[in-house]
């Protein structure tokens, strides 16, 4: 008789799961890596900020353009892509690669429930190391003796925050699908991101909806090159449905992910 | 005997190659040892006992109930696997009880049973150390801990002994016999003959994917009655005992022993070799010194059926 899934437990065990996750994401040779790209936002953001404040450019701009350009250039196409990349794909296949996998598979917990602990604990640290520089970026980049820009585009910075979010589950459960499927996934997501989505998301035509990000640049707030194609073209999908569809979309690979782990066998070689 | 672990008609292949090959067996509690050389299929058929690989013919089924993906068992079974690979950062004692977490025990049950389980393999001194500082010994300690932390019904142990030093092994084995003693279903693995015999009389012989005796070591011995048993001698006048037993029909070969006073027959025919031999004895005024069959030990068996 199949047993009842209790709820309490379910949350129990996969927070167990994501804090066990937690600790060895973090403390992977990935943080590094990571956490380097992360700062480059940082540098980026300073050099934006001697840029505005000692006018090396002869053109004017304001924070809200440095700022837009940086979350389109740096976070949004490459910092959230590469952090959900790397922690994704390793979810399952870093437990495989170090064989530690059976551990978690010899303990009463459904499946599924590891994956969902793995996935909360890939959102939990993309979100604290791609988060808080956007956020110290904003500030670098506004605060000034004008406090009235800064206050202005407040709520810009909180819809970048979202969509961040937004783009950091549905990537993240792409990547975590590719991890636990596959056994070279960090090839994989690489030529999904900047292979597939980098020629698709120019092209006109229906294929660039079978990609995230452009569902992503449909509620992006600032310009950027393959956003102002599809307004061009006219082919922006409208937010509520871009917001349901990147909902959609990380629901659909994350279930996917957690039936590839409870039907895939795992031959941990010796 | 009840059987807690059954195996019908089970094979295991991995592409071409079959690891497992229509295994029937059933095992019930105590300690059962798992024998036969590198590549006989024993971490396979453990695999598939601890529920970490699919069968890809026929069933497993512990206490009746199939094993794949069926989590709640796992309450109940404890696997200690072959491969060396833990989460290398923490210590042991973390190591034991982040595991213990996943089975939904509250904090302070966590660290009683941590305790009980690193006391149980002898490492409390090294508890709070790097598990990637540990010896080979140390680590197959702390991955038995693991296993038995929960208390579970069943134990798999997969090659526990290896990389251990001489005291370490020695107390393994007497655990090992104490949890069969306990009522628990033990099965241990290992490719080393002896480690088995220390530890149980009761062995599933595996070669090439395949079961090929199970049960007693005696009652094995008894099932290969196609070889012939050897039948060791000492006695004050061997010569004249080969003279008188080599015509029998069901001896097949009398060998001197280099040290004298001491020979080995081979018979066919075993019950009617020990049958006749007092009155041989008594006819040839030939005093006995000790009569042994090596076939008895767990070596001389596996090398028969291994031919």
């Amino acid at each position: 008789m199949p047993a009842r899934f209790d709820l309490a437990k379910g949350w129990r065990d996969m927070r167990a799961i994501a804090f066990l996750t937690l600790d060895t994401l973090f403390w992977s040779k990935k943080t590094i890596f990571v956490t380097v790209i992360s700062l480059l936002v940082l540098g980026m953001a300073v050099l934006g900020r001697l840029i505005l404040s000692f006018r090396w450019i002869a053109a004017a701009f304001t924070p809200a353009q440095v700022f837009g350009t940086l979350m389109s250039t740096a976070v949004i196409h490459f910092i959230v892509v590469f952090v959900t990349l790397f922690y994704g794909t390793a979810l399952i296949s870093d437990e495989v690669e170090g064989k530690t996998l059976t551990y978690l598979f010899l303990r009463p917990i459904p499946k599924p429930t590891i994956m969902f602990g793995k996935y909360l604990a890939l959102i939990w640290i993309s979100s604290l190391l791609v988060i808080p520089p956007v956020l110290f970026s904003y500030f670098i980049l506004y605060i000034r003796g004008d406090a009235r820009p800064f206050l202005e585009d407040i709520g810009i910075l909180g819809k970048d925050i979202g969509i961040i979010f937004l783009a950091l589950l549905a990537y993240g459960a792409f990547f975590s699908l590719l991890g636990a499927w596959l056994k070279h996934p960090i090839l994989a997501g690489l030529l999904y991101a900047f292979g597939w989505e980098g020629i698709v998301s120019y092209l006109p035509g229906f294929t660039r909806k079978l990609t995230i990000t452009h569902y992503v640049q449909s509620i992006f707030p600032h310009d950027d090159i393959p956003g102002a194609l599809a307004m061009l073209l006219g082919e922006r999908t409208g937010p509520a449905e871009s917001v349901l569809t990147l909902l959609l979309m990380a629901a659909l690979f994350l279930a996917s992910a957690s039936l590839v782990l409870r039907e895939k066998e795992y031959i941990l070689e010796q | 005997m009840t059987a807690i672990l059954e195996a019908k008609g089970l094979s295991k292949w991995y592409g071409q190659v079959i690891a497992a090959n229509k295994v029937s067996f059933a095992i019930g509690p105590g300690v059962t040892g798992l024998l036969g050389p590198n590549g006989a299929g024993k971490s396979t058929l453990m695999k598939l006992a601890a529920g970490q690989l699919r069968p890809s013919q026929g069933e497993i089924t512990l206490w009746g109930e199939s094993v794949w993906n069926n989590y709640p068992l796992f309450q109940r079974i404890g696997f200690c696997p072959e491969q060396d690979s833990f989460y290398e950062r923490m210590t042991g004692a973390e190591f034991v009880a982040t595991l213990l977490r996943l089975h939904g025990y509250s904090e302070s049950e966590v660290a009683r049973r941590t305790e009980t389980a690193i006391e149980r393999v002898n490492m409390i001194a090294a508890r709070d150390k790097k598990i990637g500082a540990y010896s080979k010994g140390m680590r197959q300690r702390v991955k038995m801990a693991q296993a038995l932390a929960h208390d579970p019904d069943l134990l798999i142990l997969d090659e526990p002994l290896s990389g251990m030093d001489p005291v370490a092994r020695r107390e393994t084995i007497k655990f090992v016999r104490a949890l069969g003693k306990e009522g628990k279903c033990v099965i241990v693995s290992s490719h080393i003959l002896h480690e088995i015999e220390a530890m149980t009389k009761n062995i599933l012989l595996m070669h090439n994917g395949q079961v090929l005796a199970e049960g007693d070591v005696h009652q094995i011995r008894d099932l290969i009655d196609k070889h012939p048993h050897h039948i060791l001698i000492r006695c004050t006048e061997p010569r004249r005992l080969a003279e008188a037993l080599v015509g029998f029909s069901d001896v097949v070969s009398v060998r001197f022993h280099p040290e004298g006073g001491a020979l080995t027959f081979e018979s066919r025919k075993p019950d009617e070799f020990y049958g006749r031999l007092p009155e041989i004895l008594l006819r040839h005024e030939i005093d006995l010194g000790e009569i042994t069959s090596p076939d008895d030990n767990l070596q001389a068996v596996f090398q028969y059926l291994v031919k």
